[in-house]
């Protein structure tokens, strides 16, 4: 195989293997499909330019994810503007839900969206990109302790706001 | 050593899917520890629903189609060469323009047959009623905005490669049918220059802020926008 065709191989075995789970991180870190899709390109067309770079495929979807996040601090550097309509999010389909189980992932959506970026964004990366702790640590920057304690603590803000909205649960206050 | 119920908690709350033999073994440990881990594995079986996207359409193909275009490093396909090299592309005006290349475009010409032929037809054959998407959001990336005149009538709107970095590639609804709009935030062109290539033709609008390019066929007055255009994107300071 050439090293162009060779090329072309990994970054299709890039956007097979992570572009959805791109996609979905972006979706969740901006709350605007329009901007995910873009944010996914802009990725994509920067993984492609310097694809050589990567030397450890292994290491590819955190490569990826530092990409997007660079994009989209680059994308907000002037303007923060706030997207928390989850109508926009392209939702997959809950209508095998009952109808109280579809209220509560609703709300559930609309609480993710709500929790500051601290948060939210290594739950995400935790939940949508199944990363461990100490990656989460390593791809925010912080230590493994504080990654846990927000975990930690952005599940307990979902779930007491569940709570709050009539949604039963167990919420188990340590902090 | 065990787990007592306050560290088990933290760690079901940070890590609920740890494969910790610790953890593991607590989970088992009484009924409490089974009730609380009950739970917790309930919560995440909704957090993944509720996470859960659907992949857009056509996303993945079309990321596909990154590694197919032309930028910079990348070997530019024989086709574009043999078309260039067939003098499909004509220029009128000798005048030069002033690019400052940094995309791997030498040359407006190149540009527009490269990004206009790669996106253009496709863009234009999907016009359809006028977007919904949020206009303002798209040109506030590069501190302007566009009046009501030009956001009425976009019918598409997307991010797009120029010669000196990113910018919008939109199709407008006309009474002559879908024209394409191409905002360049960072590029400078000489007012007014037409550029014939293939059966398109292109005119250069030089703006307060960077410059846009109309693009339309040879049945199209694409000059009776110009006004339109020159008037419509201006800087968001100056309503300040």
């Amino acid at each position: 195989m050439s090293s162009e065709s060779s090329r072309h191989a990994r970054f299709n075995e890039l956007v097979e293997n992570y572009g959805t789970d791109l996609y979905r991180y972006a979706m969740w870190i901006c709350g605007n499909d329009a901007l995910a899709k873009d944010l996914v390109q802009e990725t994509y067309l920067r993984a492609w330019k310097a694809l050589d770079k990567l030397n450890d495929i292994g290491a590819a979807k955190s490569w990826l994810i530092t990409i997007l996040r660079r994009e989209y601090a680059r994308t907000f550097e002037r303007k923060v503007p706030k997207f928390t309509d989850v109508e926009t999010v392209v939702i997959t389909e809950d209508s095998e839900l009952e109808p109280d189980d579809r209220t509560e992932i609703e709300l559930l959506r609309q609480s993710i969206m709500e929790l500051a970026p601290k948060y939210r964004e290594p739950l995400l990366l935790q939940v949508v990109l199944g990363h461990s702790c100490q990656e989460i640590s390593e791809q925010l920057g912080i230590s493994k302790s504080a990654v846990m304690t927000q975990l930690f603590r952005a599940r307990e803000k979902l779930k007491s706001q569940l709570r709050k909205d009539g949604v039963t649960g167990n919420v188990h206050e340590l902090f | 050593m065990s787990m007592n119920f306050s560290e088990f908690i933290r760690q079901l709350g940070a890590e609920p899917r740890s494969q910790d033999p610790q953890f593991l073994r607590a989970r088992q440990s009484s009924p409490e520890f089974l009730q609380a881990s009950a739970d917790a594995d309930a919560f995440e079986e909704k957090l993944n629903r509720a996470m859960s996207l659907s992949e857009p359409e056509n996303m993945k193909k079309g990321l596909l189609e990154i590694s197919l275009a032309p930028i910079q490093t990348v070997t530019k396909p024989g086709w574009q060469s043999m078309a260039m090299a067939a003098g499909l592309l004509v220029v009128i005006g000798a005048a030069g323009i002033g690019w400052n290349m940094n995309r791997g475009w030498d040359s407006v010409e190149e540009y527009l047959a490269d990004h206009y032929g790669h996106d253009g037809p496709g863009l234009v054959a999907q016009a359809g009623e006028n977007t919904n998407k949020d206009i303002g959001r798209f040109f506030s990336r590069f501190d302007v905005e566009a009046t009501p005149e030009l956001a009425n009538i976009v019918s598409i709107i997307k991010f797009c490669p120029t010669p000196d970095g990113k910018g919008i590639h939109m199709v407008l609804n006309t009474s002559e049918g879908p024209v394409s709009l191409i905002y360049m935030p960072d590029t400078e062109v000489t007012d007014q220059e037409l550029i014939v290539f293939g059966d398109m033709r292109a005119l250069m609008v030089k703006l307060e802020t960077g410059s846009a390019v109309i693009i339309g066929s040879e049945s199209q007055s694409i000059s009776t926008l110009y006004p339109l255009i020159q008037e419509s994107i201006i800087p968001v300071l100056r309503n300040v």
